[in-house]
């Protein structure tokens, strides 16, 4: 059944493409295609400062709720 | 023919879901099977989601997918992130999810499962996933700007600053009743203490790895830190059964109380690498988790709800906290039916991420939707172990006692029969020294857990280790709250005082930052202190005024969208936000007015406080507790003047948006609607998901 097993494949690519995003697992990774594009010229951050610039942001407005 | 097909499915679902609520509403006697609460909830929110949420889309908001969205226009990278609707779904529902919809159902039980299940449903259905979607779409076409922002331009400035006054009022009421929450957790219990105790460790040891081990690996450090809080959870156990060990652990509500603030305070000082973003990403995933753990529990074991749909307590005299269920049922179920706070989550973070504007159907419509079966699912697992149970661990000491046998005679005359030797059984069954006057609903609800997961893994010997997964669940759940509320709490100090005082504004200022923490953990710890050594329980006064002031910001919400509405020329849809706003106005009236005049001490603040001061001048107090009696009747009158003056200030932010409506209507004056330019989507119908992946295919 090699067509089963292809969309086997396909749903977990999905989901482990979807759980990354999620996570921010993903997000460097992202960051840095769309850096070039957004700031052309200028090198992107590296992967612990964007880190740390990316939590910093996030935790300075309301992000969790009751 | 497909046509014929579809319209015979909705009918079968329509008539499935009417049938399920029918059999909850005229069910009596029998144990009831959960099932029914299940199918009546998930039909109800599949026609809702159907037909109500797509006549909002198509007719009263008019969603235009030729329209560029926010992420599409700014499109930076870190803000403004054009993300897949289905992750943004998981995101915003992670955001809005909170301990609110576990606890508030769970103590709503206590008037019978049935008018916590209405509400929950309709409630959402009609008010919460309406304002959660009203908003999200408000914020699209302003550029994702927040609730405050908005209220300020499309009522007026007094209404803004109103708005976020109203916000830090309700965030430090938040985390005191969801704080006093996890004290009753926890107080007396080694094993829950020392497992989030070793939350705070697994989160360090976290921090350090996304910081300087591997930068940014999410997931990696998540599993290392879920694998640590199962062994954890495990190895309490042994703390609890170790006698030196378990009195390091063994805290009463005061000392936990302090030790939450001191927490509370680390995690708004400290650098948010190190201690808050890593325990956030733990409780996210032990959250949807858990979640999805309860969901499959429940459809497996589908357990007999043992509560009966109404009880006595319906007159106000409930033990749990006292009020009528007309206001007091709504104020207290709050979040899983309607929450002003996923206003702000609504324009926030959500509003920059989605690309189209017809996906905010999916997001904020569906994803409260999710929070409402939530809510049902905490209401079924309450109203699934005995009443007599139900009762003995959610009433405080004041009215029951604090030994098994006073608890059992007072709840057996009640009508809930129990027998002392259930509590006893029950408090060794999960490992607790007593399960009595833990009132705040999370020991219910893990009870409820746990019996449920039991019956599915492991059977009664693994008993005591769900329950404790449990704890931990909602703890970590709470203390997530508490840690970036104070935080948001702490920036919203520094902003509004940087209006009086230059310096506390400026962002990376230590004295500033350590300043303006303080202040808020100062408040939220006093209220919350008072809580832990008031008599009556905290949970009594503290969870209703929450539930106040939460119902009030929806309000405050409902009151924006509607006047965009009837700016934007919709004034024949604007009961969609009128109706519900009118509801939420009248309950939380209602509710503030008996919470601060109402005769009967247990209800209102006033009445409290004159009984009390009556005892004092009796001279029938104690020497001893003089001086905490002054603190009381000091407390009482302080939140009296906390409703008072909340429900003052949405009144005049209600008047203001009620005069400008007339002048709308009226056709005097320009309505002028601040709503971004329309900029057409350069994105190909179809492309978007392949572009929010930065795939080929997306046209940038």
């Amino acid at each position: 059944m090699p067509r089963l097993s292809l969309i086997v494949q396909r749903i977990a690519r999905t989901a482990w493409r979807w759980l990354r995003e999620w996570s921010g697992d993903a997000a460097y990774d992202s960051y840095v295609r769309r850096a070039a594009r957004v700031q052309p010229g200028k090198p992107p951050l590296a992967p612990a400062e964007f880190y740390l610039e990316q939590i910093e942001r996030r935790y300075s407005r309301p992000n969790r709720c009751c | 023919m497909k046509k014929l097909l579809r319209i015979v499915v909705w009918t079968a679902i329509a008539l499935l879901g009417a049938g399920a609520l029918s059999a909850i509403a005229l069910h009596r006697g029998e144990p009831l099977n959960a099932t029914w609460f299940v199918l009546a909830a998930a039909c109800c929110y599949l026609v809702a989601f159907r037909f109500y949420s797509a006549f909002l889309a198509a007719r009263v908001f008019v969603l235009d997918d030729t329209r560029a969205t926010p992420a599409e226009v700014h499109d930076d990278g870190r803000d403004f992130v054009p993300t897949n609707k289905w992750v943004l779904l998981g995101h915003h529902f992670a955001a809005i999810a909170g301990p609110g919809p576990l606890i508030g159902p769970t103590l709503a039980a206590q008037f019978g499962y049935l008018p916590g299940t209405i509400w929950l449903i309709a409630g959402a259905v009609l008010g919460g996933c309406v304002q959660d979607f009203v908003i999200l779409f408000c914020s699209i076409r302003r550029d994702g700007k927040s609730l405050g922002q908005m209220a300020r331009e499309e009522v007026s400035r007094r209404g803004g600053f109103l708005a976020q006054i109203a916000v830090l009022a309700i965030i430090v009421i938040l985390l005191s009743a969801t704080a006093l929450v996890v004290v009753n957790a926890l107080k007396s219990s080694p094993w829950g203490t020392f497992t989030l105790a070793m939350t705070m460790p697994i989160a360090l040891l976290m921090g350090v790895y996304l910081r300087y081990w591997r930068p940014g690996r999410v997931l990696e450090a998540s599993a290392m830190g879920v694998a640590l809080i199962v062994f954890a959870v495990v190895s309490g156990q042994w703390v609890a059964d170790a006698p030196s060990w378990a009195r390091v652990f063994t805290l009463t509500g005061p000392a936990l109380a302090i030790a939450i603030i001191i927490y509370g305070f680390a995690a708004s000082a400290l650098p948010v690498w190190l201690l808050l973003a890593p325990r956030d990403y733990l409780s996210a995933f032990i959250k949807v988790g858990a979640t999805l753990a309860l969901a499959g529990g429940i459809l497996f074991v589908h357990p007999a709800v043992q509560m009966p749909a109404l009880t006595r307590f319906i007159d106000g005299t409930g033990p749990v906290f006292a009020g009528k269920i007309f206001p007091f049922c709504f104020i207290t179920i709050a979040c899983g039916a309607v929450s002003g706070f996923h206003a702000l989550i609504s324009s926030g973070t959500t509003p920059k991420m989605i690309l189209r504007e017809s996906q905010a159907r999916l997001i904020g419509y569906g994803a409260m939707l999710m929070e409402s079966f939530v809510g049902v699912m905490a209401m079924v697992a309450a109203c699934a172990m005995s009443p007599g149970v139900y009762f003995a661990i959610n009433s405080p000491a004041g009215i029951v006692g604090t030994t098994a046998e006073s608890a059992a005679t007072t709840i057996t005359g009640w009508g809930f029969r129990l027998d002392p030797q259930t509590m006893h059984d029950l408090a060794r069954a999960v490992g607790e020294q007593s399960m009595l006057n833990r009132t705040g609903g999370a020991p219910s609800l893990a009870v409820g857990m746990a019996q449920i997961f039991s019956t599915t893994i492991g059977g009664p010997r693994l008993l005591s280790i769900w329950y404790h997964f449990a704890i931990m669940f909602e703890a970590l759940f709470i203390l997530t709250v508490i840690d970036a509320g104070t935080r948001v709490g702490r920036f919203m100090v520094q902003e509004l005082g940087g209006h009086v005082w230059k310096p506390l504004g400026r962002k990376g200022w230590t004295p500033g930052i350590l300043l303006s923490s303080g202040l808020i953990v100062g408040a939220w710890g006093y209220f919350l202190y008072q809580g832990v050594l008031d008599p009556l329980g905290g949970i009594n006064s503290l969870w209703p005024l929450f539930g106040i002031a939460n119902q009030l910001l929806a309000a405050v919400a409902l009151v924006v969208a509607t006047t965009i509405l009837l700016k934007m020329g919709r004034r024949r849809w604007v009961c969609v936000t009128l109706v519900p706003m009118a509801w939420l106005v009248t309950i939380t009236m209602t509710a503030s007015y008996q919470k601060v005049f109402h005769s009967n001490p247990r209800v209102g603040f006033l009445a409290r406080a004159r009984e009390l001061a009556e005892q004092l001048a009796a001279g029938v107090v104690p020497a001893a507790q003089i001086a905490a009696t002054h603190r009381q009747i000091f407390n009482q009158r302080l939140d009296a003047a906390v409703t008072a003056v909340l429900a003052a200030m949405i009144l005049v932010l209600i008047v203001e948006a009620v005069h400008q409506w007339y002048a709308i209507l009226r056709g005097r004056g320009v309505a002028a609607l601040h709503e971004s330019p329309y900029i057409a989507t350069k994105w190909l119908p179809g492309t978007e998901g392949a572009h929010a992946h930065g795939l080929p295919g997306g046209n940038d």
